[in-house]
């Protein structure tokens, strides 16, 4: 009896219950499958292929190297120099991603009204303009013979400065590239913040007696520095990646691969010399060590946190 | 301990004024209390004396030296924020010693004073805790002890009371009590908590509409609004007022209730002129023995330690504390009487009658007679027969 009863409604409850634990699945299911489709499957799939031997024609063999690939980009002094190169991007983009916006807006931060509409349009029309046409621009300005910069050069009596064509040179001409087109940006992202600080606070610090600078060093750069962190980390993280566009259209990583960089080259051993092994290996190598930089970024980042009230 | 002169303080926000000419004295240890309505520029005139907004007109003396265009940090004040302001990224000891430190004040004595202020305040343990890390009443002692520790000639209080639950809040208004007893700075709080204050204040200022309304101890205040705002601002519930008419110098007649006349011991200008009565609710007397205004007790408000009825009569409301040791119960009729001695008249302007104080003593006798006299009494009085 207690079992006849009891059996259907049971079943019932099972039933619902099964209902209501696919349901949350069912709700996460498109951003799954478009993570699995978009990053985990190409992941993988670059993993498998960073072991084989193919250039990336259909019927070709597809054929097991082992570790070989990794250890051919290994010895490869392109690969080396790539590596060097975006070391120097980043280092050379924070000082732009970073430390010119922070000053641009704590000291803009008081500007008023009129002023500040005239600094945001300087400050963010880079940003709004296509990296392709920037570049293109940009050829036209620093071009030896054309250009207006060297026109400036020579009309000032130096010597034109051949910007993209000397390799000691030219790796900076793309930091400052890039730099240029990130400043809008990150000022955008530090005024935010800086304007987030709670007034309050500051008003504080000048009745406790703080000077200017002191405010500064006291209350907003530690206040800002998640935000500060949190540039760091894409500005480390993406630096290198933000130049390709510059680097394909202005030196294709020359002269002498002195402007390549580890994205560029990626980029060259698979479309270039169509060996998908090696460019998988190279992405691989990129991808767990911009996974440990971010990793220790990150709990750099929690650790610097602070909660304004 | 300083002292403060203002003279025409004013404040305009791009050519809209909100403060409009404050004139006042605050001598040296006094604690002051600003009190008035959301918006009537209490915190506008305590950011202008910190040195926070700009001055747009008149003098701001402390010390009598003029502060105008003197940096907040050279003024000598230290100020409670309502919000506290204590920086989320240091800890107690660190905000606490912050003014210290950027003084430029050798380490050691830096600890030594943090360490003293932490001790009186009872933070001594929460020291190296951040601000997140405290609770609500903690933080508000934290910000007290920020700005103690400067030791400055004038303390300044912006509503700092008001984020705390009532318990904390009446504890921590003993506490400031307590502190400026010690200290004896001079002390400006602001606050649009009446009983803060009535508690607090050595000299109350009510501020309405960027103006001052009144100034004074507040049981001056209290006793003797200069203004119905006053009047109906300062006391809970508020006092009662009522419109009414002169019948002649010596009488005025309530209005929506015209079998009363009342005779008010102020000299009064002749008849027909609007005035506005008022009467405390406390002073109000109800009695049940059918002596007095008639009136029904509508709702019966229970405070605790003492029951409020609101009476109506017709369109006339009254409210009145209700005596302890008689039932009263809503929708009975009861009687309303106003002692004469607890009568204030304001003109149609509201501002306050000042009493005849010749008259006031001749009738000293009958100051506790009620304040109402039947229709007859008054023509009696007014025709002189009887
Ligand atoms: N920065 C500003 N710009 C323009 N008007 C302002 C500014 N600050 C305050 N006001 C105006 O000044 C008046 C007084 O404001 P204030 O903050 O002094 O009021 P308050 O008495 O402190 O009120 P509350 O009790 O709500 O704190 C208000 O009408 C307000 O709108
Ligand atoms: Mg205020």
């Amino acid at each position: 009896m207690t079992a006849a009863f009891s059996s259907p409604s049971q079943s019932a409850r099972r039933m619902r219950h099964s209902r209501r634990s696919i349901a949350p699945w069912l709700y996460i299911a498109p951003a799954a499958l478009t993570f699995l489709v978009w990053i985990y499957w190409p992941l993988f799939d670059a993993l498998w292929l960073s072991f084989h031997q193919w250039n990336m024609l259909p019927r070709a063999p597809v054929k097991f190297v082992g570790w070989s690939n990794y250890a051919n980009i290994f010895a490869l002094p392109k690969f080396w120099q790539a590596l060097r190169n975006t070391g120097i991007y980043v280092i050379g983009l924070l000082p732009l991603a970073v430390i010119v916006p922070l000053a641009v807006a704590i000291y803009t931060n008081d500007l008023s009204g009129r002023f500040r509409n005239v600094y945001r349009a300087i400050i963010f029309v880079p940003m709004i303009i296509a990296p392709v046409v920037a570049a293109s621009v940009w050829r036209w300005v620093l071009d030896p013979d054309y250009g207006v910069l060297n026109g400036l050069l020579k009309s000032a009596g130096i010597a034109p400065i051949q910007f993209l064509t000397d390799p000691d040179i030219a790796i900076w001409a793309i930091v400052f590239i890039t730099g240029w087109k990130l400043i809008g940006f990150s000022t955008l992202i530090l005024s935010a913040a800086n304007a987030n600080i709670n007034p309050a606070l500051v008003e504080a610090a000048r009745m406790d007696g703080a000077s200017r600078w002191e405010i500064i060093r006291d209350i907003r750069l530690p206040l800002l520095s998640s935000t500060i962190l949190f540039l760091v980390m894409i500005t480390t993280l993406l630096g290198a990646q933000w130049s390709f566009s510059y680097i394909v259209v202005l030196t294709q990583g020359g002269p002498l691969g002195s402007t390549t960089n580890i994205f560029h080259i990626l980029w060259d051993f698979g479309f270039s010399s169509m060996s998908v092994g090696w460019s998988s290996a190279a992405a691989i190598i990129l991808f767990l060590g911009f996974g440990v930089l971010a990793f220790s970024l990150m709990r750099l980042a929690d650790r610097y946190s602070f909660h304004d009230n | 301990m300083a002292h403060l002169n203002l003279s025409g303080l004013k404040k305009s926000y791009d050519g809209k004024q909100v403060v409009h000419g404050i004139d006042m004295e605050i001598l040296e240890g006094e604690f002051i209390v600003i009190v008035g309505p959301s918006g009537c520029g209490k915190s506008t005139l305590l950011r202008m004396i910190a040195g926070l907004e700009d001055i747009s007109g008149g003098e701001l003396l402390i010390d009598g030296q003029c502060m105008n265009d003197v940096e907040p940090s050279q003024r000598g004040c230290a100020m409670v924020f309502q919000n506290y302001a204590l920086y989320p990224h240091m800890t107690v000891r660190q905000n606490i010693g912050y003014p210290l430190k950027v003084a430029r004040i050798p380490k050691a004595d830096i600890q030594r004073r943090v360490e003293a202020v932490a001790a009186t305040l009872a933070l001594t343990d929460y020291l190296d805790r951040r601000p997140a890390q405290l609770s609500g009443g903690q933080r508000q002692r934290v910000a007290m002890g920020r700005a103690i520790v400067r030791e400055p000639g004038v303390f300044l209080f912006d509503e700092p009371l008001s984020n705390l639950d009532a318990k904390l809040r009446v504890d921590m208004r003993i506490e400031i009590r307590r502190l400026h007893r010690r200290l004896k700075a001079t002390s400006i709080f602001v606050t649009h908590d009446q009983v803060e204050a009535m508690t607090l204040a050595d000299r109350l200022i009510v501020m309405n509409g960027g103006r001052i309304a009144q100034i004074g101890t507040p049981a001056e205040v209290y006793a003797r609004p200069a203004s119905t705002f006053v009047a109906s601002f300062m006391g809970a519930p508020a006092m009662n007022l009522f419109e009414a008419a002169t019948l002649n110098e010596r009488c005025v007649k309530l209005k929506n209730c015209e079998d009363w006349v009342t005779e008010a011991g102020f000299r009064l200008p002749p008849a027909g002129h609007g005035v506005t009565v008022g009467i405390r609710p406390e002073d109000v007397a109800i009695s049940l023995n059918g002596k007095g205004l008639a009136a029904r007790i509508e709702l019966i408000e229970e405070l605790g330690g003492s029951r409020v009825a609101y009476c109506s009569r017709g369109a006339l409301a009254c409210a009145a504390m209700l005596p302890r040791d008689i039932d009263f119960s809503e929708d009975q009729t009861v009687f309303l009487n106003f002692p004469a001695s607890a009568i204030h008249l304001f003109d149609q302007e509201g501002a306050r009658f000042q009493e005849d104080k010749s008259n006031n003593d001749g009738n000293s006798a009958q100051a506790d007679k009620s304040f109402y006299t039947g229709v007859k009494d008054a023509l009696a009085v007014m025709t002189g027969t009887e």
